[in-house]
């Protein structure tokens, strides 16, 4: 049997981790907190070091101020809507998929490919595929309406502008949750299944008594990764709508950008981060606890 | 027991290691930091070559110090060189320096020709091009470089716009002592047309940049469809009023909604708008409101206060022109990015229109649809009473504009500054500008002098050419005040608004009115105000007396 490590090579060991992992995330983290409580404008020619406190200014600010507020609500409907059709169509296609058919593996590829595809890139992909004379309206909807379809300018409206982006995150993002859900249901035992109709079940009851119950860990994971990743939505409202018209398709991520970049007010940026970060981690250890914890304590 | 031994040894080894390699890393960390801070290198670089070089001169290199005159260039170009060469000379710049200029993708091809020029004169002195894809970028580097001062370029090619903040954040140098020593052509026949020069250089009056570019809108128009026979016929017993190029904005409404009613087909084979002028959400919204609202007389801060003034009734008329143009545009003026403007006209899909000098070399490439009729001319203006007599008052915006300025933290801002001037000069600038896209002609020899215009006539067009001129000089700048692209953004996104439907024009002025006074507050009403009084004072000379007129200078 191998001896273990004397303890000093482990501390030396962990030193650059730990160094790796001060430098990049706590310094940083507290560094923005600590702007957080200053009023630091790098335009003002002042050192951040020399920028006056400012105590909780920043955060009141942020209350009062209606474009966060929209930008807020607006971003949490997004992610409501999007996860929400992400969960069931991702589910969907991996409860069809389980199945064994001819192409299979072309089929899988194919439904994965978005998730491979930069952000950036897809945004540009539906900028285009949105525009009046683009394939949506001249394809899609010609069919549909006929010339008519001419006449829907996608990023003219605040309805159909936030529509666009919705549908833009769901083609990207679906696989994501089909990948997780697929290897979940590929995971329910086939005897399990079997034993079950031996008995009778019926395949509704199956895949509501067994198998979904069976994949609830991972539901409850898919949700959670995609719902943080849809929360910092950036690429396509910055790319497809430019937060417009006006302010109508504006973003969490896209609004604390400006207010960072384009009017380099930071410590005003930093305090809406640390409360978007707040607001985030309640509702993140609230479901945590909702879904994993309270289950284990009951 | 000897496990508990065995572990008091390792932590008090650890102990000790850690705290050998903490002092191991603060006397690495210290000598690194005082090697590499940036003054002190190079207080002491420049002492010590001088003395060694001035040796060297006297002694046994006589040619080092003497300034041959360069042959076939202008004397702007030719002073620069000789400034380097006595840089050289002195020791304050040696052989192998290197020049690094942070500037944006677009402007790489101009630079480079600047750089295959410059090292014809003095290929001692090397110059470095940091690239970056996107112009915010250039904007984040740049006040990045301010908050870290860490030297990475030693000068950066920006939008004027941000002048106020680069100047306010401490990265811009005072160019002012050079502008003496080296004479950089800003008088005189060769001079940048004004007021374009001072507003895009000048900040609270003094000097912190060289003009590398200019960025005047023009309108651009179908010159068949204007000059058909039939056409201004069928115009003038619809609308009582001769089809020419209109020189207001409600003969210009007018003429866009007859070619729109016409339903004509375009060369491209999509429909023929009358006009296309900017209201997109990105930043471009603000300039067809910014333009029509300067017209009529609009100021956009009290002179006494730096209250806003845009809620006003100038600013309810430019957002009703805009509104009454509406529906003769497309509907991507208001959705689509900047370049769609440029893809439609460059098509024939729009009659009027008006965009940056690139839009007409657009319109002059060979595979352009419209590279025969393409005409230009000076924007239209806004019918204002001046003392009881009206008067067409018109006035052309300048958005962004580049403009080369030095760093604070340059290794040696002068031979920096002697590059730019070298660039910049009538003749090299020249070949500069017309080797790329973004960069277009300033000086007024490029425009009147037989030596430099046919050059300019063939990249542009000769009608242009006149044109650009006259717009030059009633052009007016973007709001070249700290926080400038904070108050742009802020209007950008409520003309958009306005635009798109989504926001009636009184509350967006109302709102405007409100997030500009915050910014003003906090920046500093006084700092603000002095910035703003200064760049009035260069706003064109129609303007300023429409604002006497009305009481607000």
């Amino acid at each position: 049997m191998r001896s273990k490590p004397p303890k000093v090579i482990v501390y030396l060991a962990n030193i650059p981790l730990n160094i790796l992992l001060y430098a990049t995330l706590i310094i940083p983290f507290a560094l923005m907190i600590y702007l957080a409580f200053l009023s630091w404008n790098p335009a003002a020619g002042v050192d951040w070091w020399q920028a006056p406190f400012a105590g909780l200014n920043n955060f009141s600010r942020a209350l009062q101020d209606s474009r966060f507020l929209a930008a807020l609500g607006r971003t949490t409907a997004f992610v409501i809507i999007v996860v929400s059709i992400e969960f069931v169509l991702g589910l969907v296609l991996a409860y069809f998929m389980i199945e064994e058919f001819k192409g299979k593996k072309i089929s899988l590829s194919l439904i994965i490919y978005p998730l491979m595809l930069p952000w950036v890139v897809v945004a540009l992909i539906f900028y285009l595929f949105f525009q009046d004379y683009g394939p949506m309206n001249n394809i899609f909807l010609k069919i549909i309406l006929g010339d008519a379809a001419q006449n829907i300018h996608w990023f003219l409206s605040s309805t159909t502008a936030f529509i666009s982006l919705v549908i833009a995150d769901i083609w990207q993002w679906t696989p994501f949750i089909f990948l997780i859900m697929y290897s979940g249901l590929s995971a329910v035992s086939k005897r399990l299944i079997e034993a079950a109709q031996v008995l009778g079940a019926s395949t509704r009851t199956i895949f509501w008594k067994i198998q979904l119950p069976l994949i609830r860990p991972l539901v409850l994971i898919a949700v959670v990764l995609r719902a943080l990743e849809a929360f910092k939505v950036f690429d396509i409202a910055y790319v497809m709508t430019g937060g417009g018209p006006g302010t109508s398709t504006e973003t969490l991520s896209l609004y604390i950008y400006r207010v960072a970049i384009e009017y380099h007010d930071i410590s005003y940026a930093a305090a809406l981060s640390l409360i978007v970060l707040v607001i985030l981690a309640i509702i993140i250890r609230t479901f945590i606890w909702y879904s994993f914890e309270r289950g284990v304590r009951t | 027991m000897s496990e508990k031994t065995e572990s008091k040894i390792s932590r008090r080894r650890f102990i000790s290691a850690s705290i050998g390699a903490g002092i191991l890393g603060i006397v690495v960390g210290a000598a690194g930091a005082w090697l590499l801070k940036p003054e002190v290198v190079a207080e002491k670089t420049v002492t010590t070559t001088f003395t060694r070089e001035v040796t060297k001169t006297v002694t046994a290199t006589a040619p080092v110090t003497v300034t041959t005159t360069p042959v076939g260039i202008d004397m702007v170009a030719q002073r620069a060189i000789n400034g380097v060469r006595d840089l050289l000379a002195k020791g304050v710049a040696k052989p192998g320096d290197t020049i690094r200029i942070l500037h944006v993708a677009g402007s790489r091809a101009n630079l480079e020709k600047a750089i295959e020029l410059w090292s014809e004169y003095v290929p001692e002195i090397k110059v470095e091009l940091i690239t970056l894809g996107q112009e915010p970028d250039v904007y984040t580097k740049a006040m990045s470089e301010a908050v870290t001062k860490a030297g990475t370029f030693d000068a950066v090619t920006i939008f004027s716009t941000w002048l106020g903040d680069i100047v306010e954040s401490g990265l811009a140098r005072p160019i002012d002592d050079f502008f003496s020593k080296y004479d950089p052509g800003y008088t005189g026949d060769i001079a940048p047309i004004e007021p374009l020069a001072s507003y895009t250089t000048l900040y609270k009056g003094k000097r912190y940049a060289l003009v590398f570019d200019s960025d005047v809108f023009t309108l651009s128009y179908r010159r068949d469809l204007l000059t058909d026979p039939k056409l201004k016929d069928q115009f003038k017993s619809e609308y009582g009023i001769e089809l020419k190029l209109p020189d207001t904005w409600e003969e210009l409404i007018k003429m866009a909604e007859f070619f729109t009613k016409l339903n004509l087909t375009a060369p491209s084979g999509g429909k023929v708008w009358g006009a296309y002028f900017y209201a997109e959400p990105r930043f471009a919204a603000y300039i067809t409101w910014l333009n029509i609202f300067i017209e009529a007389g609009g100021i956009l801060f009290d002179l006494k206060t730096m209250d806003p003034k845009i809620d006003t009734s100038e600013g309810r008329y430019a957002f009703d022109v805009m509104l009454r143009l509406k529906p003769y545009m497309p509907p991507e003026a208001v959705t689509a990015s900047w370049a769609d403007l440029y893809d439609k006209f460059v098509k024939g899909e729009t009659v009027f229109t008006a965009a940056w000098p690139s839009l007409s070399k657009e319109a002059h490439r060979p595979t352009a649809l419209v590279k025969d009729v393409a005409g230009s001319a000076v924007l239209p203006g806004v019918e204002v009473n001046i003392g009881g007599v009206k008067k067409v008052v018109r006035a052309a915006p300048n958005p962004v504009n580049w403009v080369a300025v030095i760093s604070n933290y340059a290794k040696n801002p002068e031979l920096t500054y002697l590059f730019f001037q070298f660039a910049t000069s009538p003749d090299i600038g020249k070949d500069v500008i017309l080797t790329g896209v973004i960069l277009d002609l300033f000086r007024r020899c490029w425009f009147t002098d037989p030596k430099y215009r046919p050059a300019f006539e063939e990249g542009y067009g000769s009608e242009f050419v006149d044109a650009y001129m006259k717009s030059l000089e009633i052009s007016f700048p973007d709001l070249l005040i700290r926080g400038g692209p904070e108050y742009l953004g802020k209007l950008t996104v409520n003309v958009n608004a306005v635009m798109a439907g989504t926001k009636d024009p009184e509350d967006a002025l109302s709102e405007t009115a409100a997030d500009w006074d915050s910014i003003t507050k906090k920046y500093g009403v006084d700092s603000q105000l002095e910035a703003w009084k200064a760049l009035a004072n260069l706003f064109p000379a129609d303007v300023k007396e429409a604002w006497k007129a009305k009481g607000y200078m």
